[in-house]
């Protein structure tokens, strides 16, 4: 049984009116004179958009950063991935958009489960991003008359979406990186690539540094710092399958977490609608298409099961747009949660395509028509390629085939609303906290809530906390950070000892196979009982039967999976509990039990209008609840309705 | 879809910066068409790893194109056979059965191996933080659509940014030049109104910090162009030339 | 002057003043190819020009100064660029294939900068040494006007098949280096840039037709002495 605390997490949210709490806080937050700036170190680990941006901006206010990430540059984050936009509150299309609205949508969109006044801030700061990101000199679409172009995405009847064809994160990523290379320049900033974190470091409850492996040369080293800023993104990866890059993990999270920081929401999982379909056993992960592609396709279904024709030879009437015709008012256009429940229950139905039956159609067909190739190459080209590259089918004459797949974790260490953890020094940015999105995130509002943390936020935020705080001097001798190393040198060595017979590869895909059934886009109460089983019993056969090969003082790519994996599966466990407590259906969380007679997701307002938070206290052990209580001032709490 | 291959692979193998590397021949057989090249290294990697032998290193991430961590020179190609094509996104259906399979690391003086087929490209992040960026710090900018930027403009600055830093240009060019990178990122900014105050001090320390990094100079040869994942044109060299010429004379 | 010495003498300076010289060398070569065809005008035409141009003494002092400023600067300059590129890649590729698509010479001129520039070299010192240093063939041409120079010397079967591999791997040379200087200066457009490249493969097709042709014509023309 797990145990359940309330009244322990103090959010630190202003009062007023939900349209002064930022700037009131603002104005209270405690200041810190330049020429003390730069008595402080701050350690920033990852180098995505919550991190280079944080990382940039304090170095531009005088603080002595240094820099982490676990690829060969900061520029290679996975953030570079995101394709289709930013939201921004701007209201340029005339459309009646507003930062009230933005907000509406984001805390509807995220299915009630997100804190208000951290929801508002966000929409609040959104349109500062963008107009940062264009004078770093981000290149995004235009009119034709010079100005900034906006498209449509799920979630949302305005356009607010700002891009760069299908490579926004890409540009919005090199932007934040750039502003960090200057840093770098300016000797404000020092650059650790290729390491990776392995623990963090509390010195009297404070987070005061962090254990890091030289990726190169294996070598353990200790860092320290005035505060930890975690910007190390989401742990979509545990599900073996996701659409995140390979080298993304749970570890630095994992490790804060075991430390004492409290993990939320970690079954708040978001499975993206419209991904490439699995194609084999051997499949190392899957690609995602933009959502925006839902602006010009259209999804349908054969409407007889097994329907093995040419999607080209099925004529117009036999075919389901079973998302314009279950939601005519948002239609293609829903949010991802729905679109991709509406996907598998078609396929479970029988109704799916391709070799495996597991895939929908998204039909350009309309669109071409319309528009002309001319026009959707222009728009979606780059994906269209990507499409052709790994498919070797061509969307401009066949309808893509598409399927849901893990995308982005809406879960993640608890953060208050300074963006700090319960660990005090601890503070958590972008995919790594839980923050913003609730059960379900909108499409463009990663990105924006990434450079919203390190751009606008943590400034403020970080400063209030060193202003406050009296900090002894540490040392990389002290004990604290010689055990952490000790500590994290036997965990190395205890896998390279373990030199049973099973890749890491082929345990980490067992676990992904186990999370995608049992804790994947539908739970069941009896599933999630028998997943906590497996994975126990999964973990424990890694640390008997896990091979790896070579040394810990080299360049070992082996060893730092095998410590990613070591991690996931202890993690996966904290998921399922997770999944399990929250007897209800919400956003990305569905629980076949909890489910209205349309299939919709039935929540429980009752009981679950919280954020849990958990506790760690043993790897296996019962992790202690938390409950933060979610309150609804300004959204009344009503049930999501996009039809 | 049509059959597995089985095929031969030619694999440089190195332990470290300063020891030395050798090809090492590999069988895999029951290759799927369908895989991905990286993919296709998985399961050799799988394989050696039954065999005792440590697996190849080889840097990759994203796995969709973007990232820039992959790049192997296959056959003598920088990503392989395909045009705007990373290492992640080639498929082995563009190979046949039967086929020989040589895979090398980026080879350049500023590129050293660190193991295997992964080489040192920081060289690349110093030449950008010698000045590829606009010096605005946060908080200061206007309001987005206070300078119109012509649709044109923004395409052709974006075609530029474009560049995913993988380094192909370097490892396509005979003289292992570094100029189409750097002439992407001056282009971009140049391009843009919001790049245009630093556009002198900009491109003239950029191209310091490459000839410093050890990289050769540009023969107009055109293979970077031809290499590069992300079609990033040579008239972008010509660009860098201009600029450069710009802020020397005037 | 500091300035311009670093900033010419980074590699896109190099490759500057690579472009510079080597687009003024083709002015030269086009000057001298134009002065060259009066041969097919007629002996009277081409001795009259010959002598008309070597009266002017200072300025043909001041040509050979520049000419040679442009030659030392254009060898000099890709002696340095060729071991800087070779430095810059210690260890080649165990295989190596272009990506490009099919080039129109099997053997690409690109590739071969440095080495057709060397045969140019040695062609036009042999080239100097007959007609300007008159250090070669001397005898047979000794008194003799330009006209009668040139076909003596062109007949002479070494210099014939120099005079004919000479400009064909001249031509071959400016084949790439005429466009490509262009791109080293940083003129390249979307609009121009072909012209420009078939305008650089008409010059050195032009080039080495014209030159080479020098030879095939005094042989032709023996008979009739």
């Amino acid at each position: 049984m797990v145990q359940v605390k309330e009244g322990t997490l103090d959010s630190k949210v202003p009062d007023g009116p939900i349209t002064e709490k930022w700037d009131r806080r603002r104005n209270e937050l405690k200041l810190i004179s330049p020429t003390n700036k730069r008595k402080f170190e701050i350690i920033v680990v990852g180098t995505g958009l919550a991190g280079a941006s944080a990382a940039a901006s304090l170095a531009e206010l005088g603080y002595n950063v240094k820099a982490f990430c676990i690829q060969d540059s900061p520029r290679r984050a996975h953030s570079i991935a995101a394709q289709g936009g930013i939201n921004a509150a701007k209201n340029y299309p005339n459309d009646g958009d507003s930062i009230w609205r933005l907000f509406y949508d984001t805390v509807k969109g995220g299915d009630f489960r997100s804190r208000e006044a951290n929801v508002y801030r966000l929409a609040q700061v959104s349109n500062h991003i963008i107009d940062h990101c264009v004078a770093q000199g981000v290149p995004f679409a235009r009119e034709y008359g010079g100005l900034l172009a906006n498209r449509t995405f799920g979630g949302a009847l305005v356009s607010r979406t700002f891009y760069c064809r299908g490579q926004t994160g890409q540009q919005l990523l090199l932007g934040a990186y750039s502003a960090l290379m200057r840093q770098v320049h300016l000797g404000k900033v020092t650059l650790y690539p290729r390491h990776e974190m392995l623990d963090l470091i509390v010195v009297n409850g404070t987070a005061r540094g962090i254990i890091t492996r030289d990726l190169i040369s294996g070598k353990l080293e200790a860092h320290t710092g005035h505060a930890v800023l975690l910007c190390t993104g989401g742990y979509g990866n545990v599900f073996y399958l996701s659409t995140n890059a390979k080298a993304s993990n749970v570890t630095a999270a994992w490790r804060c977490h075991k430390r004492g920081a409290f993990f939320a929401n970690p079954c708040f999982t978001q499975i993206h609608p419209t991904c490439i379909p699995v194609s084999g056993s051997y499949q190392s992960k899957l690609t995602l298409m933009s959502e925006s592609l839902r602006n010009d396709g259209r999804v349908w279904v054969p409407k007889k099961k097994g329907d093995t024709r040419h999607p080209n030879d099925i004529p117009e009437e036999e075919r389901d747009y079973y998302l314009e015709r279950r939601y005519p008012a948002y239609g293609n256009m829903v949010p991802r949660d729905v679109a991709s429940r509406a996907a598998k229950e078609r396929c479970d139905a029988g109704y799916g395509v391709g070799s495996t039956g597991m895939a929908v159609y998204l039909d350009f067909k309309d669109a071409l028509q319309r528009d002309g190739v001319d026009v959707i190459r222009s728009k979606y080209g780059n994906l269209f390629d990507m499409y052709l590259k790994i498919t070797n089918e061509n969307p401009y004459e066949v309808p893509m085939r598409i399927y849901p797949a893990v995308h982005y974790t809406m879960g993640g260490l608890w953060v208050d609303y300074h963006l700090q953890s319960t660990i005090p020094g601890l503070f958590v940015l972008g995919e790594a906290n839980f923050s913003d999105h609730g059960a379900n995130r909108l499409g463009a509002s990663a990105l924006m809530q990434g450079l919203a943390d390190g751009y606008f936020i943590i400034p403020y935020t970080l400063g209030d906390y060193l202003a406050a705080t009296t900090l002894e001097p540490v040392s990389p001798d002290d004990a604290a950070f010689q055990d952490g190393i000790k500590e994290a040198e036997g965990r190395l060595r205890k896998i390279l000892d373990v030199d049973g017979t099973e890749s890491t590869t082929s345990l980490h895909r067992q676990l992904g196979q186990i999370m995608w059934n049992h804790c994947g886009m539908a739970r069941t109460e009896q599933g999630l009982k028998e997943a906590r089983d497996q994975i126990r019993e999964l973990r424990e056969r890694f640390w008997t039967s896990v091979r790896v090969l070579g040394g810990p003082q080299t360049l070992n790519q082996s060893l730092e999976y095998a410590g990613r994996v070591a991690d996931f599966l202890e993690f996966a466990e904290l998921m399922v509990v997770d999944a399990l407590h929250r007897k209800e259906s919400c956003g990305c969380h569905f629980r076949e039990e909890y489910q209205t007679e349309d299939n919709e997701a039935l929540r429980d307002d009752e009981n679950f209008c919280y954020v849990a938070a958990w506790e760690f206290h043993g790897v296996g052990e019962d992790p202690t609840l938390h409950k933060e209580p979610l309150t609804f001032q300004e959204v009344p709490l009503t049930t999501r309705s996009y039809k | 879809m049509s059959d597995t291959l089985n095929l031969t692979l030619k694999v440089w193998r190195q332990a470290g910066p300063d020891q030395p590397g050798e090809f090492r021949v590999y069988q895999l057989s029951d290759v799927s068409p369908d895989m991905s090249f990286l993919e296709m290294l998985d399961v050799l990697n799988e394989q050696l790893l039954a065999q005792g032998e440590e697996p190849v290193a080889f840097d990759h991430d994203c796995r969709e194109g973007i990232c820039g961590c992959c790049g192997l020179v296959i056959n003598g190609q920088p990503h392989g056979p395909l045009r705007e094509t990373t290492t992640c996104q080639l498929y082995m259906r563009h190979f046949k059965d039967g086929d020989t399979i040589v895979i090398e690391p980026w080879r350049a003086a500023a590129f050293p191996v660190v193991k295997d087929l992964i080489v040192d490209r920081t060289p690349l992040d110093r030449i950008i933080a010698a000045g590829g960026y606009v010096s605005v710090n946060t908080g200061q900018a206007p309001d987005g659509n206070a300078i119109p930027v012509p649709q044109e403009v923004a395409e052709k600055a974006l075609d530029a940014a474009a560049c995913i830093g993988c380094g192909a240009c370097v490892a396509a060019c005979k003289n292992a030049s570094a100029m189409l990178f750097v002439s992407a990122k001056v282009s971009h900014l140049a391009l843009l109104p919001q790049g245009h105050p630093e556009r002198k001090k900009r491109v003239l320390s950029m191209v310091s910090q490459m000839d410093a990094e050890g990289f050769g100079a540009c023969t107009n040869t055109y293979e970077c162009e031809a290499a590069c994942p992300e079609g990033v044109s040579i008239t972008n060299i010509a660009r860098l030339n201009r600029e450069y010429f710009k802020a020397l004379f005037a | 002057m500091n300035w311009l010495v670093q900033g010419l003498s980074s590699s896109v300076g190099k490759k500057f003043v690579m472009g510079v010289t080597g687009l003024l060398l083709c002015g030269f070569l086009a000057m001298h190819l134009a002065g060259n065809l009066l041969l097919y005008v007629g002996e009277e035409t081409y001795n009259a020009y010959a002598h008309a141009l070597h009266s002017q003494e200072w300025l043909i002092k001041i040509a050979e100064v520049v000419l040679l400023v442009l030659f030392v600067g254009h060898i000099a300059l890709a002696l340095v660029l060729t071991q800087e590129n070779q430095a810059a890649r210690p260890i080649d590729y165990a295989t190596r294939q272009s990506k490009k698509d099919t080039p129109v010479l099997i053997i690409t001129p690109d590739n071969w900068m440095f080495v057709s520039g060397v045969i140019v070299l040695l062609f036009l010192l042999l080239h100097l040494s007959e007609f300007a240093w008159n250090i070669w063939l001397t005898e047979a041409v000794k008194g003799k006007e330009p006209f009668e120079k040139a076909r003596i010397i062109l007949t002479d079967p070494l210099s014939t098949f120099v005079y004919i591999v000479g400009p064909a791997v001249l031509g071959f040379h400016l084949w790439h280096g005429f466009a490509s200087a262009f791109q080293s200066l940083g003129l390249n457009h979307e609009k121009y840039t072909p012209l420009i490249t078939w305008l650089g493969i008409i010059f050195a097709v032009l080039v080495a037709v014209g030159f080479a042709s020098f030879p095939i014509w005094a042989w032709a023309t023996m008979e009739t002495l």
